[in-house]
């Protein structure tokens, strides 16, 4: 559910000065890239962890802006979410999961276009038509049953395949981790989204907020005892969310299967959907040589 | 022993309906190593295996299927290189338990579903067996067991679950907490030892 870019699409000020800030960050680590390829193309996705090159320059903010999300997280959302998960009954709480996720198929639908992925487009759309249709409204999953599976897909994708570097690691405060290519993914997805142009254009930008904020608790409350387990055997939560947010986004870019816990706080869109099954040339995986 | 022969009757119950391996071209070996051995992980994992039981079979299964000095090396990455043959020694005894105690842990969800072996591929030396664990809710979890053959005997080096690598997360994981401590790695056994010790 790519509904947290709703929260930062508006008002448009913040957004313009987002995304002026995104493009002068994103754009700037390029000839430092280009220069360390030498002759050879870029890779089109970066390995994370290389060695003691965790692309986070910015680690001492990021970290304050993770410590403050961490309270954040114990004092309000863990706390909320708990109570939602307690309150509405798992079948409700899916249509709600499955409701949010129809609303954002349009998105998912340009970006599979965008990245020149016909299979994947073709998926989007069917899944839309028929959840919408027998799914009523998108409140139940029925495509997934009959052979349309779930993908996720956003705009921060889209730039990857299109070749554009990561940018620094950043902590965003409430939303988490990202760096400065999914957050002007964010931004650009949320400007493009149906459902916010029409709720802006009808002046109930409040519904925009409303979504994005059900999204969050329901990413949240689908993830309580993963994250906690995470916390809880790790050295240090920083690095190890760190380390599982890059690998997760490499995976989504090289479209393998994503269901893993998402390591945002809020947001996030694979939780407990089954995988997309499409076969991925082992050759055209950039990340499958230099890893090992 | 009872409660072995029981548990022995339990995986069978549980991982030979499911374990059934689609027949790969290659490396029939690999996949029967990762059928049987990831139907155990999951059964020591599941609901109703006692605690203490669960992290001993875990260990035992770490020790004796993973390629463990292999895995310490590439976790260490160059810091690897500035340590002595002791410090290797005490990071290998630490690092095997931390994993034992995090991932009987961290993959707790996943314990008592069905897992079947999907393929396998070669990469490089090693083999690649792909196989999906299903949940409840119908979703499949890939896992990717990455195998090498070491003297004979094929070792676990890394395990992708839904595209997150084990050996990759844990050494960014130390990398950083080195990297933090001015590069030393004493304060990553400190550490290690700390969080033991907490458990």
């Amino acid at each position: 559910m790519s509904a947290r870019p709703s929260m930062l699409a508006w008002p448009g000020r913040y957004l313009a000065v987002g995304l002026g800030l995104a493009i002068i960050g994103w754009v700037a680590p390029q000839p430092a890239a280009a220069q360390s390829a030498g002759s050879a193309p870029p890779p089109m996705v970066e390995q994370p962890g290389t060695q003691d090159n965790f692309n986070d320059p910015l680690e001492d903010a990021n970290r304050a802006v993770f410590d403050f999300n961490q309270s954040v997280d114990r004092i309000v959302l863990v706390p909320v979410a708990k109570t939602y998960r307690t309150v509405l009954p798992g079948p409700i709480r899916d249509s709600v999961h499955d409701f949010l996720r129809n609303l954002n198929e349009p998105i998912v639908f340009a970006n599979d276009v965008l990245q020149a992925r016909p299979d994947l487009a073709v998926n989007t759309v069917g899944r839309f038509v028929v959840n919408s249709t027998l799914g009523v409204a998108g409140l139940f999953d029925v495509a997934t049953h009959v052979n349309l599976p779930y993908h996720s897909n956003d705009l921060g994708v889209t730039f990857a395949v299109w070749g554009i570097g990561e940018g620094p690691y950043l902590i965003l405060p409430i939303l988490g981790p990202s760096n400065v290519r999914d957050l002007a993914g964010q931004i650009g997805d949320s400007f493009a989204d149906p459902g916010n142009i029409i709720a802006s254009q009808n002046h109930v930008v409040w519904a925009s907020f409303v979504r994005a904020g059900t999204a969050g608790i329901d990413a949240r409350a689908r993830n309580i005892e993963t994250l906690a387990d995470i916390e809880k055997t790790s050295l240090d939560y920083y690095a190890t969310i760190r380390s599982l947010y890059r690998q997760r986004r490499a995976a989504q870019i090289r479209h393998e299967h994503t269901n893993l816990p998402n390591v945002s706080p809020l947001g996030g869109d694979s939780n407990g959907a089954p995988p997309i099954s499409y076969t991925v040339d082992p050759a055209s995986r950039p990340g499958e040589a230099p890893k090992r | 022993m009872m409660l072995r022969s029981f548990a022995t009757a339990a995986f069978l119950l549980i991982a030979a309906p499911v374990a059934v391996a689609s027949p790969a071209a290659a490396a029939p070996d690999a996949v029967a190593f990762v059928s049987d051995l990831g139907g155990r992980a999951i059964q020591v994992l599941g609901p109703g295996v006692p605690a203490e039981q669960r992290l001993r079979r875990f260990r035992e299964l770490f020790r004796d299927d993973f390629d463990v000095p292999g895995i310490g090396q590439f976790v260490l990455g160059r810091h690897w290189r500035a340590t002595t043959p002791e410090e290797r020694q005490e990071f290998l005894r630490l690092f095997q338990e931390y994993v034992v105690q995090a991932y009987s842990t961290r993959l707790g969800e996943y314990g008592g579903q069905p897992f079947r072996v999907t393929g396998s591929r070669p990469n490089a030396d090693e083999i690649v067996v792909t196989s999906e664990i299903i949940r409840q809710n119908g979703s499949r979890i890939a896992v990717d067991w990455y195998l090498i053959d070491r003297g004979g005997q094929l070792k676990i080096t890394d395990v992708y679950v839904g595209g997150i690598s084990m050996k990759v997360t844990e050494r960014d994981e130390f990398g950083a907490v080195i990297q933090r401590n001015g590069g030393k790695i004493d304060a990553l056994l400190v550490q290690l030892r700390r969080k033991l010790a907490a458990n």
